[in-house]
């Protein structure tokens, strides 16, 4: 099955401004088979996919479609030529209805008008390969991360993709979902597209690709076929050095509660939850996405209406309604989606790191050379790698954003602090960093709250796990009880097999 | 990536042309107005332009921070308007108890300042709490505060009592050190504002707020109160404007601070501010205002073209303006 | 607000229909107007109700409808109101513009309502029945033969102009044919806009432009505020006087009062609306309706004759 490469690039370099982020790559993609391109965040991958799909031009290099050299003048051009992107961050139009994002900039007409009933059929035929079931009606910005994601598969499956490149795609998806997916990969790739995926989740790469390549620093450093190296293997090469030491030791003895929780109610998400958590632990709270985790917790800090019977912090009964009072108390909550909500990805790592404690900075005015050296600090602890001081955070990696979000939550020195899937679409070597920090946290008299869809991570780093379904806490489970399908069978419910996405 | 990790030291480039560009179009623009007439450098015609800009210019600083924080407000040239009729209503019929000194005049000014606090913090409840489009919020209330002063000055003008009037003129024309009050307030008003916004919380927060309001929510910052404090502020500073406004012709009437809310916030955007909120300066503002002032004045004092087209003119000045700033942003 | 008062004015226009309808044969007159959005047309507005109040209560037999309409589209759809819902037996309009409400006016007129238009003539001649006009030219003329007969010897002035609008140019063409030959030169010429705070800003550049001003004609009463506001924040001593128009209460009182600054104004009296309510509701009543064209001459106002023009309890 392997023939001549589909799309090549060779010696390819890339530099913006005096900095060279890609020196040198070599790349081939061939039909009928799945590369999985890996590497740390900020190792260049995305700007490789970007060159490959035509967004960005090389710097310097040549790219090769079947054999003849191109350029491409444009993202149409590289559509036109049968290559096909998917990003990390959805390129969906929120406001247009599931069917209008499937044919966007290609509707079907006939005649002058619009062919709606062919556009129907199509959109539901595509959302069916996909299962998914959303009604090709609905609007993009009522649909959870994971139909989105599925909306962008559907939309590329509409495109008849010669190459199909894909940003991470199953960083938000569940592993039912993660499946499905796989499942279009493989009947694609038997079509003969040539795919091109990124992913953290080494265990998929093991699972889905024929060849790996991995990118450290903007070149390649591994170049082979899937089948010759192992899961150790592919994270060394990324990192450089040995990371089979992912998560770091537990805590010993429980001490007392620092939070007590009870009753609490979040409308239309969760219902009389209720935990304890304790000095020196890290929490886990798994459960299926849509269980009602993040809400639950974004309730209880005071960021979305909830009502609970009794909150206790250190023994003493408080009230939390708005997001300063949980931060008075010395609890805070650190989002999911860093893009949307963690981060102004439009300004400066400065204005980010304090925005959330500016009154740290002075009073009515703001102290600028402390916020500098705050950041500095920040820098520091957190291993947060910039090109410039005052560049736009949304220039940054994922990985290096994630650190600056942590980095602000920081600033206001919570006492409990609740992570809300704090590794997502981070790379390995981020990752482990981000355990290490959140065990010491805990470790030093605080206490940790860790939501995460990621079993490994759950059960590797927390002391203890809750398990939350549709909205309420299905159980609790500690020490040797934390096991795989111990977790699965709470969060599914035990012996409820299929119904398996909760309200 | 190596050389990445290093933290490169600062490097101080040339100011971008988002900074460059409303000065150049300043600088531009005195230049010709210096060339075509020579009186126009002298003291007295800057202190005509300057004073004139004052009212417009203390509303656009207010406008910048709603504008910044993602809002609009369309009725702050009626608002204008309303308050000063009310202004003068309330002051001829004090006019008998109190007599014409400094009591009356405080009291005005009282007036003013109340009637712009309470304007503004209806039009920012109306869109904070109730969750109302700013842009309908707003174009409502302009039509409301408009009809208002139509209907207190009975269709025609309300003026302020003669004798009053002259006491109270000294607010528009006289000042200290042969600077006028409103350039002094504007001046005051832009040094606050300028504070307010690049270096004070209340200036971040809006910044926040206008860039992404789920973020800033996250992050602690009380996204109602804020906006709230916009609208406040606005409409305090119109009231402001107003008492810089009333002493000229001691008059009100239905075309008084007619279309001043798009002059205001063309000002706004010529200066820099992006229109969708997330970024504002106000020192920006002040040049957006006075490039608007400065194309009337050297219009008035030459004859370069057809009074016909002094729209026009202005028209191109405000695109290219905002042009020269957006060139910059695609290069980088 | 003209809203609240249309509606206001309609409620007891029903009230007064109704105590009329008991003497059978009541004759209903609808009067459509520019809502007063500037000093002058707050002026037409206020005699525009007097006159109908007045004329209620010397005629029963006479009904009427006011309507006041914020641009030319309004004005089409009060018109249409009026013949579909009131039954009016005249119409008496002062259009908003003459081209829009041309044909809606010809329609009213075809289907033999009495038609009265004032100030503004239509763009079809013939349609109306009554036409009471205000002279812009004569308004133009009778200011620029003041102008010359103050300065037999000719002198350097300034203009400010309306809104550029076709009875702009026309009082301005009869300007400048009336103080042809007499030396007296325009050396600055722009648009106020009828607006006071625009024509101080017109004004303070001209002073800064001039050195010499020995007269103004500010062309309305409304700009003449204005440019009186920035003489003196100037204190310039070389202008001898400012004429303005239109004849605002304030500008004629201080005519009248002897004032050097501002020694006469030229009429162009908001209260032709009430005389053609007269004329049309008179020609009703008494059967011999007195159709054709009645100018209304623009006058000098001087401190002789101040008196007669000043009315008090008008809003202009």
């Amino acid at each position: 099955m392997t023939d001549a490469p589909v799309l090549s690039l060779r010696d390819v370099r890339k530099s913006f401004g005096p900095v060279e982020v890609l020196h040198g790559v070599d790349l081939d993609l061939r039909a009928g088979e799945v590369l999985a391109l890996i590497g740390e965040n900020g190792a260049g991958k995305s700007t490789t996919m970007k060159i490959l799909a035509g967004y960005q031009p090389a710097t310097s290099g040549r790219i090769l479609l079947d054999g003849e050299e191109v350029s491409f003048g444009s993202l149409h051009e590289g559509e036109e030529a049968g290559i096909v992107m998917i990003h990390q961050e959805f390129n969906l139009a929120e406001q247009l209805t599931v069917e209008q994002n499937i044919f966007l900039g290609r509707e079907l007409h006939n005649g002058w008008f619009l062919d709606k009933a062919r556009m129907r059929r199509l959109a539901r035929e595509y959302l069916d390969r996909v299962n998914c079931t959303v009604h090709p009606d609905t609007r993009v910005s009522q649909l959870s991360n994971s139909d989105k994601q599925m909306v962008e598969i559907a939309k590329a499956l509409s495109r008849d993709a010669r190459v199909l490149i894909m940003d991470e795609p199953t960083a938000v998806l569940t592993g039912s979902e993660t499946e499905t997916l796989f499942e279009q990969v493989r009947a694609m790739k038997a079509d003969g597209t040539a795919i091109l995926f990124t992913s953290h989740k080494l265990g998929e790469v093991a699972a889905i690709a024929d060849h790996v390549t991995v990118l450290r620093d903007g070149a390649v450093v591994h170049d082979g076929r899937a089948a010759d190296i192992d899961e150790d293997g592919m994270a060394t090469a990324m990192v450089g050095r040995d990371v089979s030491d992912l998560y770091p030791d537990k805590a010993g003895a429980p001490d007392d509660v620092v939070l007590r929780v009870t009753g609490l109610d979040v409308p239309g998400h969760a219902e009389g939850v209720g935990f304890e958590l304790r000095r020196g632990e890290i929490l886990g709270i798994a459960g299926l996405i849509g269980s009602g985790r993040t809400e639950a917790m974004e309730g209880l800090c005071g960021l979305r209406p909830a009502r609970a019977e009794r909150i206790e912090i250190d023994g003493a009964k408080i009230d939390i309604r708005r997001p300063s009072d949980a931060l008075e108390h010395g609890l805070c909550y650190m989002t999911e989606d860093r893009k949307l909500r963690g981060l102004l990805l439009d300004k400066s790592m400065r204005v980010n790191l304090t925005l959330q404690s500016l009154d740290q900075f002075g009073g009515l005015m703001i102290d600028r050379a402390a916020e500098e050296r705050a950041l500095d600090r920040a820098i520091e602890e957190f291993d947060i790698r910039a090109g410039r001081r005052e560049m736009r955070v949304g220039n940054l990696s994922g990985g290096n954003q994630q650190k600056l979000l942590l980095a602000k939550v920081m600033m206001s020195d919570p006492s409990i602090l609740i992570a809300d899937e704090p590794t997502r679409g981070i790379d390995i070597g981020t990752k482990q960093q981000i355990y290490a920090f959140l065990r010491t946290l805990a470790a030093s008299g605080r206490a940790v709250v860790m939501i995460s869809s990621e079993m490994q991570e759950v059960i590797g780093l927390a002391d203890r796990v809750l398990v939350m379904r549709l909205g309420r806490v299905s159980g609790t489970l500690s020490g040797d009880e934390i096991t795989e399908d111990a977790i699965v069978r709470l969060a599914m419910g035990v012996g409820a097999g299929d119904s398996e996405r909760a309200a | 990536m190596t050389s990445e990790t290093t933290n490169s030291p600062m490097r101080r480039a040339l100011p971008s042309m988002s900074v460059l560009g409303p000065v150049l179009a300043l600088i531009v623009l005195v230049v010709i107005g210096a060339s075509l007439n020579a009186n126009f450098l002298g003291t007295a015609n800057i202190t005509n332009v300057l004073a004139r800009s004052a009212f417009i210019g203390i509303i656009a600083v207010g406008m910048t921070f709603v504008i910044t924080a993602g809002g609009l407000d369309l009725s702050v040239g009626s608002m204008a308007a309303f308050i000063a009729g009310l202004m003068i209503l309330v002051m001829n019929a004090a006019l008998p108890s109190l007599g014409v000194g400094v009591p009356i005049i405080l009291l005005g000014m009282a007036v003013a300042l109340l009637a712009g606090l309470v304007a503004g913090l209806l039009n920012g409840f109306l869109i904070t709490t109730l969750g109302i489009e700013a842009f309908i919020v707003t174009l409502g209330s302009m039509g409301i505060y408009r009809s208002l002063v139509t209907w207190l000055a009975d269709g025609g003008t309300l003026s302020l009592d003669f004798e009053l009037r002259t006491f109270y003129r000294p607010v528009y024309f006289d000042g200290i050190l042969g600077i006028s009050w409103p350039i002094i307030v504007f001046a005051i008003v832009v040094i606050v504002g300028e504070l307010l916004m690049s270096r004070a919380k209340f200036g971040r927060h809006c910044a926040a707020i206008g860039s992404n309001e789920s973020v800033a929510h996250y992050s602690n910052v009380d996204v109602n109160r804020t906006r709230l404090l916009t609208y406040a502020m606005l409409g305090l500073l119109v009231g402001v404007a107003t008492i810089m406004y009333v002493p000229r012709l001691g008059s009100a009437s239905a075309s008084t601070g007619l279309l001043w809310e798009l002059e205001a916030i063309a000002a706004v955007i010529i200066g820099g501010t992006v229109l969708k909120g997330g970024f504002g300066r106000v020192w920006g503002t002040v040049i957006g205002v006075l490039i608007l002032s400065l194309i009337d004045n050297i219009l008035n004092l030459t004859d370069l073209v057809s009074p016909y087209l002094n729209g026009a003119i202005q028209g191109v000045i405000i695109i290219l303006a905002v042009i020269l700033q957006r060139e910059a942003k695609a290069k980088g | 607000m003209s809203y609240m008062k249309t509606a206001l004015m309609g409620c007891t226009m029903l009230a007064m229909s109704g105590a009329a309808w008991a003497q059978d044969e009541t004759t209903v007159i609808g009067v459509s107007i520019p809502a007063a959005t500037h000093g002058w047309a707050g002026g037409m507005n206020f005699h525009a109700q007097e006159t109908v109040e007045r004329l209620e209560e010397t005629y029963p037999e006479l009904d009427f409808v006011l309507t006041a309409a914020s641009d030319a589209g309004a004005q089409v759809n009060d018109i249409e109101d009026m013949v579909a819902t009131r039954g009016i037996d005249a119409l008496v309009v002062l259009p908003f513009e003459s081209d829009p409400l041309t044909p809606p006016i010809q329609s009213v007129a075809e289907s033999g309502t009495w038609v009265t238009v004032v100030d503004r003539g239509l763009s079809v001649e013939g349609i109306e029945d009554l036409y009471v006009a205000g002279d812009n030219p004569g308004f133009g003329r009778v200011a620029g033969e003041y102008m010359a007969e103050q300065m037999p010897d000719g002198g350097d002035i300034v203009v400010l102009r309306g809104i550029p609008t076709t009875i702009d140019n026309e009082r301005v063409a009869g300007f400048e044919e009336a103080i042809e030959g007499s030396g007296i030169n325009i050396i600055d010429m722009e648009h106020g806009n009828w607006n006071r705070d625009d024509s101080f800003n017109v004004m303070q550049d001209f002073l800064q432009k001039h050195d010499q001003i020995d007269a103004v004609w500010a062309s309305d009463d409304d700009m003449a505020v204005g440019v009186l506001a920035a003489i003196e924040a100037a204190g310039r001593e070389d202008i001898q006087f400012v004429l303005g128009g239109a004849g605002m209460k304030e500008m004629v009182q201080r005519v009248m009062e002897g004032d050097d600054m501002i020694p006469a104004d030229v009429t162009y009296p908001p209260a032709m609306i009430a005389t053609a309510i007269e004329m049309t509701a008179v020609g009703l009543v008494s059967n011999a309706p007195v159709s054709g064209t009645f100018t209304i001459g623009s006058v000098l106002i001087t401190e002789e004759n101040a008196e007669q023009y000043y009315y008090p309890d008008s809003p202009f």
